[in-house]
């Protein structure tokens, strides 16, 4: 039922963008992120879509793991894209029984589609080329308040735990003859599984923190790796940055 | 789908709604850090966030097709306030790791489902912190705090389509429709699960013990 994440299954390659520093890749890449969904140039944010899958190029990341990624966004795309050329206004192209198919329309589809699938190729160089532990002490580093930093680690590393959890509880109740259905009782039912996860969750919960408290856990991070901003790191981090500032200047120029 | 992704929404909804979720989350863990330590809260917070994360994977079949929960609503019963930095979290996480939803969206995606969550929250505490109900009556208010919570969350981001543009409206309001069946669905599973906790584990619903609000 659960698809093991497993975001950071490829960060023991070797690339460019794997060398990179991870504090620094945190914030440059979110920042074109930002910068390429915020285009509002059909154009430009097709030169934003290349620039997506150079660098997902340049991170050696496998093509069927970053593909399995795409895959979720597009289904929430595709509504917009067939929609959009209907809903805007707009010089017509074709026209079916009072429903017109705007120039305009087709354009604001691209476009979604464009920014939305930069947005989320982007993502995988960003996270996938980095062990999340060294991503997390990144972020500490940079500031981010504990209490956030901690949660998601949590968080993060509880959601495989569950996710067998209800596994092995979902295949116990259904071998005793359990369907799931849209009944009353089969909701009901599901809903007191649901809180029994929620019970033994909560007190594994307890005995995970006291054991770590015991060990000595104060809520900071502790990983071997050390951050050292090369010269590499900072070519990289200008180029990045300035892609995202350069498309915004010729954006500004067009209109 | 409550999950609006990138590309769609304006700057300036963007924009207001990281504004907005930065401000509530810093208010609600300031809130709650004057009244107890939270480092002690923190593995609390993380289970349910992480519970909630794998529970809202759950699919129930509906017709021909599936819905699959949100439980904003459980969230805010059973976490109180800080059911809005949880919802960041797993909003954060689903971004990252699964590419549900976006980056950019991270900021209205928690305001979205966060707001009701809230107020599920409310509707759920005022009621029955003050009046001690039976097993029977909480169950029933919890059911109504996990339905308005669904409903909120679909109208919410229903509503941040419909500002960024007109083109959005037909969009926005299948969106709601979509929702409806999922609105009675969870306020069933969200009333069972807190009849159950209630009778298993009270202290996990914070009642019985000193509470964030009172």
């Amino acid at each position: 039922m659960l698809d093991h994440p497993w975001i950071d299954r490829f960060a023991s390659l070797d690339s460019p963008i794997h060398r990179f520093d991870p504090r620094a890749k945190a914030i440059t890449f979110l920042f074109l992120i930002f910068s390429i969904v915020l285009l509002s140039a059909v154009k430009l944010a097709l030169v934003g879509l290349l620039t997506s899958i150079f660098f997902l190029a340049l991170s050696r990341l496998p093509l069927r793991f970053a593909l399995r990624h795409i895959k979720w966004v597009s289904l929430f795309i595709i509504p917009f894209f067939i929609v959009m050329p209907f809903t805007v206004e707009g010089s017509e192209i074709y026209g079916v029984h009072g429903l017109k198919v705007t120039y305009e329309g087709v354009e604001y589809g691209a476009l979604i589609a464009l920014r939305a699938l930069s947005a989320v190729i982007l993502v995988l160089p960003m996270i996938a080329t980095t062990r999340f532990e060294e991503m997390m002490k990144a972020l500490e580093r940079l500031r981010v308040p504990s209490i956030m930093v901690q949660m998601l680690i949590f968080t993060y590393h509880y959601i495989f735990v569950f996710g067998e959890e209800w596994e092995r509880m979902w295949r116990a109740i259904e071998s005793r003859g359990f369907r799931l259905r849209t009944t009353l009782y089969a909701l009901r039912t599901l809903g007191r599984a649901m809180g029994m996860l929620f019970v033994k969750s909560y007190e594994r919960s307890e005995r995970v923190y006291y054991a770590m408290r015991s060990r000595g856990y104060t809520g900071r991070q502790r990983t071997l790796a050390e951050f050292n901003l090369k010269r590499s790191d900072l070519v990289l981090s200008t180029l990045i940055i300035s892609i995202g500032v350069i498309l915004h200047i010729i954006q500004m120029e067009v209109m | 789908m409550v999950h609006i992704s990138d590309g769609i929404l304006s700057t300036p909804i963007l924009s207001a709604g990281w504004a907005i979720s930065i401000v509530v989350m810093a208010a609600t863990i300031w809130w709650c850090e004057k009244r107890r330590d939270l480092s002690e809260e923190i593995p609390r917070l993380s289970v349910m966030t992480a519970a909630f994360f794998i529970a809202s994977l759950v699919h129930i079949p509906v017709g021909p097709t599936s819905v699959h929960f949100i439980l904003n609503g459980l969230m805010g019963v059973v976490l109180g306030v800080l059911a809005y930095p949880a919802i960041f979290i797993g909003v954060l996480l689903q971004a990252f790791l699964f590419q549900h939803g976006g980056v950019t969206t991270i900021g209205v995606n928690t305001l979205n489902m966060g707001i009701p969550a809230l107020i599920a929250g409310a509707i759920f505490r005022i009621p029955v912190g003050r009046l001690r109900l039976c097993e029977v009556s909480t169950g029933i208010v919890a059911a109504l705090a996990g339905g308005v919570g669904v409903l909120l969350a679909a109208l919410f981001a229903s509503l941040t389509l419909i500002v960024t543009g007109r083109q959005f409206f037909e969009i926005a309001g299948a969106l709601v429709v979509a929702h409806t069946p999922i609105i009675i669905i969870e306020a069933i599973v969200t009333g069972s699960i807190i009849s159950f906790l209630i009778k298993v584990k009270p202290e996990l619903i914070g009642l019985g013990r000193s509470q964030c609000e009172t």
